[in-house]
C-alpha cells in the first residue's frame, strides 16, 4: 500500500472518532441557550483543563511555533513566555466572572461588560470587534488543516478538499451539540496533541543530531545568531527587544480576553474547577518546548520547506518515518487546528447573536439558538473562502487580531474593579484604543521602539477610559452595588 | 500566612517574571551557554519561570482555600484581590 493511502486511512479514522465524540457529547446538554453556549455550566477539571489548553494551542502553535523556531530562532521564545503571565490573573478574575454569570445569567463577555455599562452601542461594538478578530483566526486554522493534509498526502488531497472535510466535521458537531461537543472533543484532541508533540520533539533531535544538547551545540557553532534572544525577523535580520517584549505583553494581556477563552469562565462547573485549571495551565505551556525542538531540528537540515510554516510536515516526511506515524502526526496537527477552530466558530456565533442581534430585536430562545447555528455556518464559509488564498499572510493577521482583542482588557477590569468607571469612559476608551491599534497596524514605520500596535493602543486606551470616566457623572450607586455585590 | 501576604507574593512573582522575560531584565540571561538539560540557557530560563508559577499558584491556592473553608468574606471572589488585609 502506498504511504499516502495509509496516512489517509489514519486521518479518516481520527476524524471519524472526533465526530463520534462530538455527537455523543451533544446528547448530554439541554436544548437551551445556556446549554448551547455554556454547556449548562457543567465542565469538570479534566474537561476544563483540556478545553482551555487545546483551544489556546492552535495551528499557530503547532505549525507556526516550529516555523518560528526554524526561521526566526530565539524569537519563538515569546510564544513560550506569555501564557503563564496571561493566565495567572484569572485565578481571581475567573471565579468573579463566573459568580456574575450565575447571578445575572451572562453567557458572553459583552453581556458582562454591558451589564455594568448598559449600552446597546457598546455591545454591538464588542460583537463587531470580536468578529473582526475571529475571522482571520478561523481562516488560519482552516488553512493549517489544509496545508498539513496536502503535505502528507503528497498533494493527493489538495488544500481545498482537506480543509473542507476537516471543517465540515467541526461544523457538524458544533452545530448539533454546541459547547458540550467542543469540550469533549478538545479533551480527546488535547491528549492527542501532547503525546504526538513530545514523541516527535524528543525523537527528531536524537535521530538527526544524537541528542538535544548536541543539536543546540551544533546550531550554536554554525549559526550563533539564531539562538540568542530576541532572535531574528522573518527576513533574517536581528529582531528588536521592543518588539519581543511588547509581543509578550500584548499576548499576555490579550490571551484570556479572546471571547472563546473568556467564555470558559461561564462553562466551569464551580470555582474550584476554574482555579485548578489556572494552576495547571502553565504545564500545558511547557508543551511548546518539544514543538520548538521539532522546528530547531530543521535548522541545519539539508533541504528547505516551501515556507517556514511547513517545517513540521517537511521534517516528518524527510526523515522517512513509517506511514502510520506520519498519519498520527497529521491527526495531532489537525487536533491543534480543529480544537481551536471549533471553539472560535462556536464563540463567534454566540457573541454575534447574543451581543449583536439579540440586543436590538426580541428573540425567542429557540430562534436565538437557530440563528447561532446559522452564524456558525456563515463564519465557517467566510473563513473557508479566505483560506483558499495562497497569499494570505495569516500569522500577521493573527498578530494584529491580538491588537484588537487586548483592548477588551481595560473594559473587563473596569467593570469588575473600578466603581467610578462610566459607560461613556469605557466606550470612548475602547474606540480610541481600537482606532490607535488599527492606525499603527497600517503604518508600522511610525511605531515607537518597534512596539506592538496593541500596546500603543492600550497606552491611549487607558488614559481615555480614566479621563472620560472622571469627566462624566458617576454611575448610580445602586446600579453599581447591584452589579458588584 | 495571611491572605493578603499570599496574594502580594503571588503578584510579585508574576511581576518579576514579566521583568525577567522581557527587556531589560531578560538581557543578562539571553544567551545559549550553559545548556540546561540540553536546552539553550534562555529557553531553560523561561521554562523555569513557568514551572515556578505552577508551584506559586499551588501554594496560593492552599492559603486561599483555608480562608474559603472558613467562609471568610475576604476570600469571596466578589471582594477585590487586595481586600485580603488583616485590618
Amino acid at each position: 500500500m502506498e504511504q499516502w493511502v495509509v496516512v489517509t486511512i489514519v486521518i479518516s479514522a481520527y476524524l471519524a472518532l472526533t465526530l463520534t465524540i462530538g455527537m455523543l457529547a451533544g446528547r448530554r446538554s439541554t436544548d437551551s441557550v445556556a446549554g448551547y453556549v455554556a454547556a449548562d455550566r457543567s465542565f469538570g477539571l479534566l474537561v476544563m483543563y483540556f478545553v482551555t489548553g487545546a483551544s489556546v494551542f492552535s495551528a499557530f502553535a503547532f505549525l507556526g511555533g516550529p516555523g518560528w523556531a526554524y526561521s526566526r530562532g530565539a524569537a519563538a521564545l515569546y510564544i513560550l513566555a506569555y501564557g503563564a503571565l496571561g493566565m495567572a490573573p484569572f485565578y481571581w478574575i475567573g471565579p468573579r466572572v463566573a459568580a456574575l454569570g450565575r447571578r445575572h445569567g451572562y453567557v458572553t463577555q459583552a453581556q458582562m461588560i454591558t451589564g455594568r455599562f448598559p449600552s446597546k452601542g457598546l455591545s454591538a461594538l464588542i460583537a463587531l470587534l470580536s468578529l473582526i478578530a475571529f475571522v482571520p483566526y478561523v481562516t488560519l486554522q482552516m488553512r493549517g488543516a489544509g496545508i498539513v493534509i496536502e503535505a502528507v498526502t503528497d498533494g493527493n488531497v489538495p488544500i481545498w478538499l482537506g480543509s473542507l472535510v476537516a471543517y465540515g466535521i467541526v461544523i457538524i458537531y458544533v452545530l448539533s451539540s454546541g459547547a458540550m461537543a467542543v469540550g469533549w472533543t478538545n479533551t480527546f484532541q488535547g491528549v492527542f496533541m501532547v503525546v504526538i508533540a513530545w514523541t516527535l520533539g524528543l525523537y527528531l533531535p536524537n535521530r538527526l543530531y544524537g541528542g538535544i544538547g548536541e543539536m543546540f551545540a551544533q546550531i550554536d557553532a554554525a549559526r550563533p545568531e539564531h539562538l540568542v534572544p530576541p532572535g531574528l525577523t522573518a527576513t533574517g535580520d536581528p529582531w528588536t527587544w521592543g518588539a519581543f517584549s511588547t509581543f509578550i505583553l500584548v499576548s499576555a494581556v490579550g490571551l484570556m480576553m479572546w471571547p472563546h477563552l473568556f467564555m470558559k469562565a461561564f462553562t466551569a462547573k464551580d470555582d474550584d474547577t476554574m482555579r485548578r485549571t489556572v494552576i495547571l495551565f502553565p504545564t500545558f505551556q511547557l508543551f511548546l518546548i518539544p514543538v520548538f525542538l521539532i522546528g530547531f531540528s530543521g535548522v541545519l537540515f539539508a533541504g528547505t520547506p516551501q515556507a517556514p510554516d511547513f517545517i513540521l510536515p517537511f521534517m516528518i516526511l524527510e526523515t522517512e518515518l513509517p506511514a502510520i506515524v506520519v498519519g498520527l502526526f497529521c491527526a495531532g496537527a489537525l487536533s491543534a487546528s480543529m480544537s481551536t477552530g471549533d471553539a472560535l466558530l462556536h464563540a463567534s456565533a454566540s457573541v454575534f447573536v447574543e451581543d449583536g442581534v439579540a440586543k436590538f430585536v426580541d428573540l425567542e430562545e429557540r430562534t436565538q439558538r437557530r440563528l447561532m447555528q446559522l452564524l456558525v455556518l456563515l463564519t465557517g464559509a467566510t473563513a473557508y473562502v479566505f483560506a483558499q488564498d495562497p497569499d494570505s499572510s495569516l500569522v500577521l493577521l493573527l498578530a494584529s487580531a491580538y491588537g484588537i482583542i487586548c483592548q477588551f482588557a481595560p473594559p473587563v477590569v473596569a467593570a469588575l474593579y473600578w466603581r467610578r468607571a462610566t459607560t461613556a469612559g469605557v466606550t470612548a476608551g475602547l474606540v480610541a484604543g481600537a482606532l490607535t491599534a488599527f492606525f499603527f497596524w497600517q503604518t508600522p514605520e511610525l511605531k515607537p521602539f518597534d512596539m506592538h500596535e496593541g500596546i500603543i493602543g492600550l497606552l491611549v486606551h487607558v488614559p481615555v477610559l480614566v479621563g472620560v470616566s472622571l469627566a462624566t457623572p458617576a454611575q448610580d450607586e445602586a446600579h453599581v452595588e447591584n452589579f458588584m455585590a | 500566612m495571611s491572605l493578603r501576604l499570599a496574594r502580594t507574593l503571588t503578584a510579585a512573582y508574576f511581576g518579576l517574571m514579566l521583568v525577567f522575560v522581557t527587556w531589560p531584565g531578560f538581557v543578562p540571561f539571553a544567551r545559549v551557554e550553559p545548556l540546561v538539560l540540553g536546552l539553550p540557557f534562555s529557553m531553560a530560563w523561561i521554562a523555569a519561570w513557568i514551572a515556578g508559577s505552577v508551584v506559586v499558584l499551588f501554594l496560593l491556592d492552599r492559603v486561599e482555600k483555608r480562608y474559603r473553608d472558613e467562609d471568610d468574606p475576604r476570600a469571596d471572589p466578589r471582594a477585590g484581590p487586595m481586600d485580603g488585609g488583616d485590618t
